[in-house]
């Protein structure tokens, strides 16, 4: 965005805190929304704060120190604060995308975290964002692609695995590219744009290459990557529920007789707006509850936009956050993020933290 | 020196010198009038002896404080005027007690309206609540001396009694806590009414650590009505009528474009098809009494010549929830351009349809369009004297720089007019209304002066706010 633009979005925001907080009518029941501002207090870590900041790097009006960094890059880009802010006082700006054209900049003046410094130099040597040794997939037939991003392959990898079962239960051909490099988001996130180019050229060759018509993904990381900063693919972008609800008449569920309550990831909700079609699944297969805060206003699992590398305390108290939450709902806490499920099983103390797909795959019979 | 010491006090995470976070406590939205300036440190005392600690170290070495609790004034007031000023963030001070035998809540100054309203509804209690957002400080508000507008039967004054620390470290305790802090809910204790004295005041005597204030009953029986008019006149006879009989919870006078948005809480409706006027009422009570209430008003909306709107039923529950219990849609009015302006006064209701044509007149003078031109009036229980609150806003886009200056120009004549005209007083005092005020106040300002150098011989309380 151009400087103008963003600056005349600045001056819109009145300081009135209310991106602070879930909607408080009709239930006026007081929930905080923002993470980083409720960890970290001072009012440069809540989003009128940032703006502040934004503007102060904008006009040349601002020291670099440690604390700025961390301003600029505790935040999870969640959205959240948007997500209200939109809704009454209508600054122009969205926030998510906002702060991480801030890093883009911070980036440029070579504000870099050192901490995001091993995660560029894990991903140029081993092109994931885990440095792990590529695994490799043998599945190369059909128009449907299953792409299946670094945290269900090195970390969660029940996700990838119940997603491949569930393909080859339904008797889907898919293939999943050999050489699946990490999709850029993780770089993205971080206002690394350039280091993530190499990546993306990677990805789309390859892509191109594999001649798929669709290609679905568990990450939904992965996904807004592809839709937001992929040149245009001409192949259909579909998330792993938004795909199996597609199947849904076709599909042969049993009801799992479990109790479960589903995180919104921000990346999936709030960022493209795909909040009714893992409830929907999930309907079918367990009772679900719903949190307090819910869809819209989801709190993240503060894992996002690179703050897990970065502020491990942080992220794991956010995560705790929503555990609690949970609890008081549901026995089971299901997402449909392999980076939230990371997370909020790290910070799990014993609950019971699932996939969507896991649990499909479950229940088909 | 300064920032080892304030670690000391606070611990070693909750004061800073960092000019990023100094950055956002830097500027407001009412920053054409007060412009940006960063505070040299910024600190968040856990508890009142820290901020006991601060107030007299910042004395003894003349440094300027700045107490902020969440920042959400719209006049800059958080805003310092000094280089070195230390901003004392508040916020973690957030203890809340609801007594519902007395029906009072004491709190801290972190406690806002939505924390406020959470905790005294399970005893069936609310507060009297202003139209700022309910992320807003309870105490500052009511220290401040808020204007409770969204519930006329409420009256003005919700304050009973509280602490404050003065630049000395001395510990003032206001109406009947002086005399037992546990019974801090009589407003008038031993001698003068201190708390009187030395409220609505920007943060320039001491530092409010705790506020006893008024809760109300919540009734569950509401209905509200939403009657249009052409012209100001009718409506305001409508409006005297309401007062006049105390029927009504809530009465508000408003233009067809502005605030009426934030009420029904909604962008998406034709308000420009509504009638200029609109007078919105909200009746509630136990329930025989508010039937019969109800029966009269409808009577008297009939017999007033304005037209009985036809508004969605979700804008009428938008309207009865946060009238009674704290509004978020009322921001919406920065939804509008983006920033507003208002001048804020107390006067009677018979004068508003002259406040309102000097209004539009000053506006077209300076040549601000007139589709930016809007205003809001409440009467004020009880109704003496016709006690109203009047609201002249301008609504316009913050980053039109040229706009900021014709509003500049316009307040300046602005106030003049309305002195000449008649006025009861300016909504709470702050620098730039109460300069083209002074001479006429006489020796009044210079008696408020000397108290001031009594508490706060050092000026180090937020300086340069009041004067
Ligand atoms: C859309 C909108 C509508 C509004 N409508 C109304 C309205 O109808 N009625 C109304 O009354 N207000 C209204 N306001 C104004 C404002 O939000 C409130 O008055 C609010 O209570 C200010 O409180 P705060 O906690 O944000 O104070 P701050 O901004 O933190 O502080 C305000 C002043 O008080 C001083 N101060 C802060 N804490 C203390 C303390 N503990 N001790 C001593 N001094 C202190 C500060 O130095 C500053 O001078 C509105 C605001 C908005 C945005
Ligand atoms: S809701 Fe919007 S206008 Fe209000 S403080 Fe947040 S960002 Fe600013
Ligand atoms: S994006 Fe999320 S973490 Fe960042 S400021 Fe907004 S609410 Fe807070």
């Amino acid at each position: 965005m151009e400087k103008e633009e963003v600056l005349n979005g600045i001056y819109r925001c009145a300081k009135c805190k209310l991106c602070t907080i879930t909607s408080f009518h009709p239930r006026e029941e007081l929930f905080p929304i923002c993470p980083s501002g409720e960890y970290y207090g001072f009012q440069a870590f809540y989003a009128p704060g940032r703006l502040e900041i934004l503007k102060g790097i904008l006009d040349d009006d601002i020291e670099e120190s440690d604390e700025l960094l961390k301003i600029i890059y505790s935040c999870t880009l969640c959205g959240a604060c948007y997500e209200k802010c939109k809704e009454i006082t209508k600054v122009d700006l969205n926030f998510s995308e906002i702060f991480e054209e801030m890093r883009e900049i911070a980036v440029e003046k070579g504000w870099v975290l050192d901490a995001h410094k091993d995660l560029i130099e894990k991903i140029r040597e081993t092109h994931n964002a885990y440095g792990e040794v590529q695994s490799r997939y043998q599945r190369k037939e059909g128009d449907i692609l299953y792409f299946v991003g670094c945290t269900s392959r090195y970390r969660e990898k029940e996700i990838s695995e119940s997603m491949i079962e569930l393909l080859d239960k339904l008797n889907v051909n898919f293939q999943i590219l050999e050489d699946e490099w990490c999709c850029g988001s993780t770089l993205l996130r971080i206002g690394q744009v350039e280091e993530a180019k190499e990546l993306i050229e990677h990805n789309i060759d390859e892509i191109k290459r594999s001649g798929a018509k669709t290609i679905v993904f568990t990450c939904p990381g992965c996904l807004m990557t592809f839709k937001k900063n992929y040149p245009q693919l001409n192949v259909e972008l579909l998330h792993s529920t938004q795909f199996i609800e597609r199947l849904n008449p076709n599909l042969r569920l049993k009801n799992l007789g479990i109790g479960v309550t589903y995180h919104d990831p921000c990346h999936l909700g709030r960022h493209l707006g795909i909040y009714e079609e893992p409830r929907e699944i999930l309907s079918k297969i367990a009772n679900i509850k719903e949190m307090k805060r819910n869809r819209e206003q989801s709190w993240c699992c503060g894992s996002g936009g690179g703050v897990r590398s970065a502020f491990e305390e942080f992220s794991s108290w956010s995560a705790r956050e929503r555990i609690k939450e949970a609890r008081g709902v549901a026995d089971t806490l299901v997402s449909a993020c392999p980076f939230c499920k990371h997370n909020l099983n790290d910070n799990s103390d014993g609950m019971k933290v699932y996939d969507v797909v896991e649990l499909v795959n479950r229940a088909l019979e | 020196m300064i920032l080892e010491r304030l670690k000391e006090i606070v611990g070693e995470d909750y004061a800073t010198d960092d000019d990023a976070i100094c950055t956002s406590y830097s500027r407001d939205q009412h920053f054409h009038f007060v412009p940006k300036k960063k505070p040299a440190f910024v600190v968040r005392p856990g508890d009142r002896e820290e901020v006991r600690e601060i107030l007299i170290f910042a004395n003894e070495n003349r440094i300027p404080i700045v107490p902020w609790s969440t920042g959400i004034n719209v006049r800059g007031l958080t805003i310092p005027e000094f280089q070195g000023s230390i901003l004392l963030d508040l916020s973690r001070l957030n203890k809340i007690e609801i007594n519902e035998e007395m029906m009072t809540a004491t709190v801290e100054p972190g406690v806002t309206f939505a924390l406020l309203t959470q905790e005294a509804k399970k005893y069936n209690l609310r507060a009297a609540y202003p139209d700022a957002p309910l992320t807003a400080g309870v105490l500052t508000n009511n220290y401040l001396r808020g204007i409770y507008q969204t519930s006329v039967i409420d009256g003005h004054d919700h304050l009973l009694s509280f602490e404050m620390i003065i630049p000395n470290g001395e510990i003032i305790q206001t109406g009947s806590r002086a005399l037992n802090r546990d019974l801090p809910y009589f407003r008038y204790g031993l001698g003068p009414d201190i708390a009187g004295l030395m409220s609505a005041s920007p943060g320039t005597w001491g530092v409010v650590t705790e506020l006893t204030l008024k809760l109300y009953k919540l009734y569950e029986k509401r209905s509200s009505y939403f009657i249009g008019f052409e012209d100001v006149e009718k409506s305001i006879d409508l409006v005297r009528k309401m007062a006049r009989e105390e029927l009504v919870s809530s009465c508000r006078l408003v233009d067809n474009q502005s605030w009426l948005i934030g009420m029904c809480g909604s962008f998406e409706f034709e308000y420009d098809k509504l009638p200029n006027f609109v007078v919105c009422l909200l009746i509630d009570g136990l329930d025989g009494i508010f039937q019969a209430k109800d029966k009269i008003v409808r009577e008297l909306i009939e017999d007033s010549g304005g037209r009985l709107l036809d508004i969605p039923e979700s804008f009428k529950d938008n309207f009865e929830r946060e009238t009674l219990g704290g509004t978020e849609r009322s921001c919406m009015v920065f939804g509008i351009r983006g920033n507003y302006h208002c001048i804020g006064l107390y006067g009677p209701l018979k004068y508003v349809p002259e406040y309102y044509e000097l209004h539009r007149k000053t506006a077209r003078e300076v040549g601000i369009p007139e589709d930016y031109v809007y205003f809001y009036v409440n009467p004020i229980a009880r109704f003496h004297g016709q006690l109203c609150y009047v609201e002249l806003d301008i609504f316009y886009d913050g980053s039109d720089f040229d706009l900021a200056e014709k509003l500049k120009e316009y307040n300046k004549r602005q106030m003049k007019n309305l002195l000449d005209l008649g006025i009861y007083g300016w909504f709470r005092p702050y620098a730039g209304i109460i300069e083209p005020s002074i001479e006429r106040a006489g020796y009044l300002t210079e008696l408020w002066k000397r108290f001031n150098e009594v508490v706060d011989p050092k000026h180090i309380m937020n300086p340069g706010k009041l004067w």
